[in-house]
């Protein structure tokens, strides 16, 4: 009798447990690529961030599907001190992934683990500085060294004091970017005691809605649903199965093999369209792509020239032949989805009859110039090449006579950052939302005035730099946002370069996903994403 | 038999220290740095672009570079990588298995369709079945991998959802740690319930598409093979002894046709482990194909270099393998006649 309780009560809980696999809900997401390890601090590929992202956490975060930004870690933040200081309190009871690597922690996440984050990547002799290779470039890109000054513990474990050189605005938004990332000193002073310090860097623990359960190079990541701070997922396994090529991807997709693919081929749009189980979404992407022209060369130095070489170049057939729609024309650096965008700005027409005459006007009867070309397809230019064939083609219509110029991908952004192009295209993909990250960054100069590296039409105007420069230091969104405005005013009247298109960011999941959005920044994200079964 | 493989082996010293040069200085001369290309339009200053080519040794002089590579291969060490700082051998080991068993599928799958097909062509040469055959080898042969990959996908996965898309298991179904790497041994080893036919569905496609070309090479050099010793005087005499025409094809044609069969199968080796590249990349195979691929993309000079030497060493003992079968095929190579 006993023995048949016994297997009653074995059978019942193996029938529970089957019951409860088979109940487990599972959300494939058909990724591009392996990352290259799972610290994004140590990471600027979007494909690397994307594989961390669901183990961890940050002070501020991105409001899904927007720019906005919304406390993380950190329930509430003051700034004081004119702006230069920046108080953190972090929320009470933040659990840490437990059982990963034999790892155990003994405490809730506090202000030690956003100390060592920082510290990590700015202070040279931190032990873990240099373990995997120590290189923490969006950390430098953002010039946090020169920045920061001192972050600190405030009155208890669960305060933050961060103090900055000088004010600045952008600094929350790069907070809420994948490098601020908040990491576990617990688990790294448990890996160095180990002896294993560069395991930190492979094997993930976080405070995030997904814990790492394991990762195998150029097929699979795999993550388990962690009930902590953000509260439990809607799926329990959230796996990516890495399939580098983007038509696999779409045959996955539409056989259920997976429920969410990044990076669609552009060719599949129109069969997904039309696919009953396939749904599309879309958003307007956080990037700009643009020809620059060279104002340190002459004619290029003449705002009237660039204002008719911009007037005489046919956009719209861009957008429909190289972008095949997937695409906004372009009248302002900086995308119509970031705030501070400047509607009052008249686009400039396509008019080769004008540009003609106002060439003529500027005494540029004839002109040979070069056109640069960038190798690679960016989410910003599908296809440079064409569009440069195109460009030429509308050129020699206006008596400008063109080369095609291009390089290998990393000669060819060092030449063009070197100035030795005339006229050329790139672009810039938004790193979180801040109109200084565009502005600045694209046509900001130094104090000297000289342009700096990513300034590549070599531009500098004293009016956009002082509002630039301004705008940055001040907390209050209204005036910032008179002042980009203002700034892109004195853009669209000195057409530093011409403005092309604002690319859509695409990204297909299947029907019965819910909760998806699409970034404009471009990242995956999981944690509210639910699927029917 | 030992003098000879001893022989064997020490002519492929040479093949191996050429190759290390090349490797090295091909890899040189495609533009690009490792670091730069990495930034893309974000660009890098100056002195971080030296600290970092400072601390990946690539401030030193080339012929610096290779010294200090040639002595640590010859202490085994292939280098680290520079994207994942992973050991290149420990990344090998982990991404071999997969393309070992890819490829062993479809040279299997090669060889065991196209000798008898190339056998059966020979046998009834000029038939309607032989032009029908060599029509279809020929076809095979001129198939770009990648057009085939994806027509195979959209057919029999996205139409008749006969196999599966990609990959090497079920990821939903089945979880389990690898413990050789190789899938079709891991499922079984792992016990789950249907973990084993799940893993050879997944390598059908895979199979076929990179056997195809190797069939179609295998079917048309047995036939012509056949072809001429079919014509030779101990098969005509073989017949005469009114033997049947399976023991004169089976026995005594088939055994001297295969010595030109068995060198195609060798170099064929070559072929699949290049094939592999692509199949790999359209069945998302976690192999070593498509981690070259990406390692010239992002220009990982030691994981290329390794990756290569790697490779070419698996070819040139397979192909060493070969020369040692011919040994035990015909014993007048063996004793240099």
């Amino acid at each position: 009798m006993k023995s048949t309780k016994v297997l009653g009560a074995a059978l019942l809980m193996s029938t529970m447990l089957a019951v409860g696999s088979a109940q487990a809900k599972s959300l494939v997401y058909c990724s591009e690529g392996s990352p290259e390890n799972f610290t994004p601090a140590m990471n600027t590929t979007g494909t690397s961030l994307d594989a961390a992202r669901p183990v961890y956490n940050k002070l501020v975060q991105f409001t899904p599907g927007s720019t906005a930004v919304e406390p993380g870690l950190a329930e509430s933040y003051e700034v004081s001190d004119g702006g230069k200081t920046i108080t953190f309190h972090l929320r009470k009871g933040i659990k840490v992934h437990s059982g990963v690597n034999g790892f155990t922690p003994t405490r809730d996440l506090n202000a030690d683990d956003v100390i060592f984050s920082f510290e990590r990547q700015w202070k040279p002799e931190h032990p873990y500085a240099k373990v995997s290779g120590g290189a923490y470039d969006y950390f430098n890109d953002m010039g946090m060294p020169d920045l920061l000054e001192a972050v600190t513990k405030g009155g208890d474990d669960l305060t933050v004091v961060m103090k900055l050189s000088k004010p600045n605005a952008p600094i929350l938004a790069n907070l809420a970017m994948d490098f601020a990332t908040i990491q576990s000193a617990e688990y790294a002073d448990y890996l160095m005691k180990k002896g294993t310090p560069e395991q930190f860097d492979q094997i993930p623990v976080g405070t995030g809605s997904f814990q790492f359960v394991d990762y195998q190079k150029d097929a699979v990541i795999r993550f388990k649903a962690f009930d902590g701070w953000a509260g439990k997922p809607k799926v329990d396994d959230l796996i990516y199965a890495i399939t580098p090529d983007a038509t696999a991807r779409y045959a996955k997709l539409k056989a259920n093999e997976c429920q969410v693919m990044g990076y669609p081929n552009p060719a599949d749009l129109a069969d997904m369209a039309k696919n009953p189980d396939v749904e599309v979404l879309q958003q307007a992407g956080l990037n700009i792509g643009y020809m620059a022209m060279n104002v340190q060369k002459a004619p290029f130095d003449n705002v009237e020239v660039r204002k008719a070489i911009a007037m005489a170049i046919d956009r719209d057939a861009i957008l429909k032949e190289v972008y095949q729609g997937a695409g906004q024309k372009a009248k302002n650096p900086i995308p119509p989805t970031m705030w501070s965008y400047d509607e009052s700005t008249v686009d400039i027409p396509y008019d080769p009859a004008k540009a003609k005459e106002m060439l003529a006007a500027a005494g540029v009867t004839s002109l040979d110039s070069d056109i640069w070309w960038m190798p690679v397809q960016r989410p910003y230019n599908p296809n440079a090449k064409r569009m440069a064939e195109m460009v030429q083609a509308d050129l020699a219509k206006v008596g400008i006579n063109t080369t095609l110029v291009s390089y290998e991908w990393g000669e060819y952004r060092k030449r063009m950052q070197a100035g030795e192009h005339q006229m050329g295209f790139l672009g810039w993909t938004g790193d979180n939302g801040d109109p200084d990250n565009f502005l600045a960054v694209l046509l900001g100069c130094d104090k000297d005035g000289k342009p700096n590296a990513n300034n590549i039409p070599k531009w500098c105007n004293a009016k956009f730099q002082e509002d630039i420069i301004k705008a940055s230091e001040i907390t209050d969104q209204a005036e910032r946002t008179a002042l980009y405005q203002d700034a892109q005013k004195v853009v669209a009247a000195e057409v530093p370069w011409l403005n092309i298109a604002h690319s859509t960011v695409f990204e297909p999941i299947r029907k019965g996903v819910t909760g998806y959005k699409v970034s404009p920044l471009g990242a995956h994200e999981f944690q509210n994403v639910d699927v029917a079964e | 038999m030992f003098r000879f493989f001893l022989k064997r082996a020490a002519l492929t010293l040479p093949t191996f220290f050429a190759l290390m040069f090349v490797t090295f200085t091909m890899i040189r001369l495609v533009p690009g740095d490792p670091i730069e290309v990495r930034r893309g339009e974000r660009g890098i200053s100056p002195e971080r672009l030296a600290e970092l080519r400072h601390d990946m040794g690539l401030d030193q002089p080339i012929w610096k570079q290779f010294l200090d590579y040639v002595w640590a291969l010859l202490h085994g060490d292939f280098g680290t990588s520079i994207i994942s700082k992973s050991p290149i051998a420990e990344e090998f080991l982990t991404l071999f298995p997969a393309t070992l068993e890819l490829t062993f599928c479809a040279m299997l799958f090669a060889v065991a369709v196209g000798v008898p097909a190339g056998v059966m062509a020979a046998a009834k040469r000029g038939s309607f079945y032989d032009q029908t055959l060599m029509g279809a080898a020929l076809t095979g042969y001129s198939m770009p991998i990648f057009w085939w990959g994806l027509i195979l996908i959209l057919f029999m996965s996205n139409t008749l959802h006969l196999t599966p898309v990609s990959g090497r298991i079920d990821l939903i179904k089945y979880y389990f740690q690898p413990v050789t790497g190789f899938m079709l041994i891991d499922s079984i080893i792992s016990g789950q319930k249907g973990a084993f036919l799940d893993a050879v569905r997944h390598l059908i496609l895979p199979t076929i598409v990179l056997g195809t070309v190797p069939l179609a090479v295998i079917a048309r050099m047995t036939r012509s093979s056949m072809l001429e010793v079919l014509e030779e005087d101990y098969v005509r005499t073989a017949r005469a002894k009114g033997l049947s025409a399976f023991r004169v094809i089976g026995l005594h044609a088939l055994r001297n046709a295969l010595i030109p069969v068995v060198t195609v199968i060798g170099l064929q080796v070559g072929t699949l482990l290049a094939g592999a590249v692509l199949t790999e990349t359209i069945f998302s195979w976690p192999g070593i194909g498509k981690w070259l691929v990406e390692s010239i993309g992002r220009r990982d000079y030691p994981a290329l270099q390794g990756g290569i030497m790697l490779i070419a060493s698996v070819v040139i003992l397979v192909n060493l393998i070969i020369d040692l079968l011919y040994g035990l095929i015909n014993p007048r190579i063996r004793h240099g006649h």
